[in-house]
């Protein structure tokens, strides 16, 4: 399955608009009596984030950022979930997980010695002095060395690499599938409180407010088919 | 007593739990703990009966009973005093303040991920985050040492806590079909409905002659009390907006206020002061918002801060006659910590299963629970469903290594995954431990650092648990499977025991040396079975309280002996 062969989304938005619940859109069901208000402000709230200047990480680090974090969630378009800005909020906002691994420093201190280790590799294979001026394969190839922790040289000698990717890929998945907008496109039911579920048995797993799944490839299949990471 | 509770498990929910309104103090239109602005307030200095430090389910649940029986008590919690209405949200990445957050540096062989993963804060503890399966230990779990031939032995064993399990079961209330394993027993709410998921997992165990069993959840089965049913929205890990699933705040909470207990929220204890002839005279603590210092008074100290900030909390102690912490005299303190090896398997459908309705805990399987010679590894496990939301799906498509287009393919895909997972029991070990980092928090105290490395028989466990995971898969007719190792759970860490040289704490729960010191949570644990602890925490406390109230526990003697309980056959 080539992204091509996705539909395009009719309804609401999704990332880069695609998906395979063209007709569904999770906002519909913002209403009240479906979802209560605490929820609605906190899921809402991230709608707006896109606007948000960047506190957290630095001018020098935002191209690296952008580029990093579009190549490991493929986006690569818009409409995108702000992850970058989402990201910012978390860091300024001093939001940690409450551990830290003995082999890497703080998740603060981490990001900024990623993205800096990003661009010393992008200059030490390719002469560029920023990660974001290589072509997608080239950044490719560094983020798959990150992911096999086989960077070395400058500030990947200073703590555990894989680890690292782990770190930083974690918090990255965490901000893009909190976002309505990747809740439309995997077909995600969202808040359920205070209308709860109706059908979720034998009797038929899809509610009636729910999308269905137009086009229901096998990930597992068509990702070894196609060669993919 | 026991008669009486095991007549009212007969009777499935129609007997009111003894000794406990809390379900029907609750307001039935707003779930919010209601009285606090009227709740019992204590002065620094009021020497207390009893100050409790952590509101979760060990801690919650002595408080309440000692409130009941007149004492004056007071619970110290570092987080918030939550407003379900208010506070929590139908959302995996909103609910990140239920979680304790603050810095914990974890490492060794096979490092633990915290946080979200296993610690909480606010008053009612980590039970406002667990999935709600509130299984019981089985009897062989305080005995494998001498049954087994690995771990240690408890000093108590099963039947002395089996009435605690069967009124903190009413307490919840626990839902489930009758249990056949272990002790069987019967439960006081009928099962909950199962979901696609749950009948899929279901109907291929048994073809492989897998007994799956509805529960063990506390979630109600239908009202009980102001508590309402359960709406199945299936974010049970997110906090029960709804009040259905068992936590402290719904189950114990309201009737210790009730009956005069504070709980102080915002209160972060720092240190456990000594007094007159090295006894327990109360606790430092922080006021989290103004950073002020206090000082509570107390008769008894109990702590309950789980098997991170116990053991911590202990060795911050440290004072004169005291170098190397409270209780630590031979080295023991944070020493034993367990956590259980808790991997999931994925299976792929083509049709849609959306994993995502209704409680993650729907049914389980303990068939694989004790020894099994021929399997190759000492103890066992059980299997469990769980239902991840898509951030925990997503950690699933990481573990397998994929990002960028592949990532975004396999979160597509989402609903056409069913995901179970097990509870390995893995061994309590002595280098698996808590210590002081050279790190400070927030207010300059030394954090925790928690060192953890699996043994042989851990990774026999696991990787066997997970073969059957696979048959379980296969026999469904899944066309593809992911993989992902994790943890779950904490427990030990202040094991109680016989002698000094072989625990923390005595079987009363007192610290050896300071009598009136007492540990009341999961950290006393010397096993762990293949059991989520919650209810197993819960019941010691009820034990505790019980003795305590019988005046069975010695808080005087210069030096708390060990009392051998009578062993029933």
């Amino acid at each position: 399955l080539a992204r091509e062969d996705l539909p395009r989304q009719r309804r609401g938005i999704t990332p880069q608009m695609l998906g395979r619940y063209p007709d569904f859109d999770v906002l519909d069901n913002s209403i009240t009596g479906a979802w209560d208000d605490a929820t609605r402000g906190v899921v809402m709230s991230r709608l707006t984030l896109g606007q948000r200047a960047l506190e957290f990480f630095t001018r020098d680090e935002e191209p690296t950022l952008r580029a990093f974090t579009d190549l490991m969630l493929a986006q690569d378009g818009e409409p995108r979930v702000p992850v970058v800005e989402m990201l910012d909020l978390k860091y300024t906002e001093g939001k940690l997980e409450g551990f830290q691994y003995e082999d890497v420093p703080d998740d603060r201190l981490l990001w900024h010695e990623v993205l800096h280790g990003l661009d010393f590799s992008a200059h030490s294979r390719y002469g560029v002095n920023c990660f974001a001026d290589l072509d997608r394969e080239a950044q490719a190839a560094i983020a798959q060395d990150l992911q096999r922790g086989v960077l070395t040289g400058g500030p990947w000698d200073t703590f555990n690499v894989r680890r690292a990717y782990t770190v930083t890929m974690a918090a990255m998945v965490t901000e893009f599938y909190s976002h309505p907008w990747a809740w439309n496109e995997i077909g995600f039911g969202g808040p359920a409180y205070p209308r709860g579920w109706m059908h979720f048995g034998l009797l038929g797993a899809t509610e009636p407010f729910e999308g269905h799944d137009v086009l229901p490839v096998d990930a597992a299949r068509d990702t070894r088919r196609r060669g993919l990471p | 007593m026991t008669s009486r509770f095991r007549l009212s498990t007969a009777l499935k929910g129609a007997v009111r739990p003894p000794e406990n309104d809390s379900a029907w103090l609750l307001d039935e239109h707003r779930r919010a703990v209601p009285g606090l602005s009227s709740m019992t307030r204590y002065r620094d200095e009021d020497e207390v009966d009893l100050l409790v430090v952590g509101a979760g389910a060990g801690g919650s649940t002595l408080a309440q009973r000692m409130a009941r029986r007149g004492w004056r008590v007071v619970v110290l919690e570092a987080g918030p005093f939550w407003d379900p209405d208010r506070d929590w949200v139908s959302d995996e990445a909103g609910s990140h303040p239920l979680y304790w957050t603050m810095k914990r540096i974890t490492g060794g062989g096979d490092p633990v991920a915290l946080g979200k993963n296993n610690s909480g804060i606010g008053v009612g503890g980590s039970m406002i985050h667990f999935a709600g399966y509130m299984p019981r230990l089985h009897p062989s779990d305080f005995r494998t040492f001498s049954e087994d031939g690995v771990g240690s032995d408890w000093p108590i064993d099963y039947w002395d806590l089996k009435p605690h399990f069967e009124r903190c079961e009413m307490e919840a209330p626990v839902a489930g079909q009758y249990w056949p394993w272990g002790d069987p027993h019967g439960y006081p709410h009928s099962p909950h409905p199962a979901s696609l998921q749950a009948l899929t997992i279901w109907d291929a165990a048994h073809r492989l002659g897998i007994e799956m069993r509805a529960g063990p959840v506390g979630i109600a089965n239908g009202r009980m009390g102001n508590r309402p049913h359960c709406i199945y929205r299936g974010y049970c890990l997110q906090g029960c907006k709804v009040n259905a699933k068992a936590s402290p705040l719904t189950t114990h909470i309201p009737d210790a206020i009730a009956h005069g207990a504070e709980f102080r929220a915002m209160s972060f204890a720092t240190r456990i002061v000594l007094g007159a002839e090295g006894r327990a005279a109360g606790v430092e603590y922080l006021d989290v918002r103004t950073h002020l210092q206090h000082r509570q008074r107390a008769r008894v100290v109990a702590v309950a801060g789980y098997s991170i900030e116990t053991p911590r909390l202990l060795l911050n102690s440290a004072q004169a006659g005291h170098p190397h912490g409270l209780g630590n005299g031979h080295d023991l303190v944070g020493r034993g910590v367990m956590v259980q090896g808790a991997p999931q398997v994925a299976g792929r459908f083509p049709h849609e299963i959306r994993m995502y309705k209704a409680p993650p805990p729907e049914v389980s399987s303990e068939q694989f629970y004790e020894t099994d010679a021929r399997r190759g590894f000492a103890r066992g496990f059980s299997v469990q469903t769980v239902g991840p939301l898509p951030i925990g799906w997503a950690e699933h498509v990481l573990a397998e290594g994929h990002w960028g287009e592949s990532l975004r393919e396999y979160m597509r895909d989402y609903n056409h995954w069913a995901i179970m997972g097990v509870l390995c029991e893995l061994l309590p070990l002595p280098e698996n431990r808590v210590t002081l980092a050279a790190e400070m928090d927030q207010f300059g105290i030394p954090v925790a650092h928690f060192h953890y490395t699996q043994c042989d028989n851990d990774r026999r466990n696991i990787d066997y648990a997970k073969g059957v995971m696979r048959e379980i898969w296969k026999e469904a007719g899944a066309q593809d499977i992911l993989e992902i190792d994790r943890y779950a759970h904490l427990v030990g860490g202040c094991p109680m025991g016989a002698t000094p040289e072989d625990s923390v704490c005595n079987s009363d729960h007192q610290v050896w040396g300071i009598p009136n010191l007492l540990l009341a949570d999961g950290s006393v644990f010397r096993t762990q079975g293949s059991a989520n602890p919650a209810l197993a925490i819960q019941a010691l406390a009820s034990r505790l309280a019980d003795r305590l109230a019988r005046g069975l526990v010695d808080l005087d003697a210069p030096s708390a002996r060990h009392v051998v309980p009578a062993r029933r056959s």
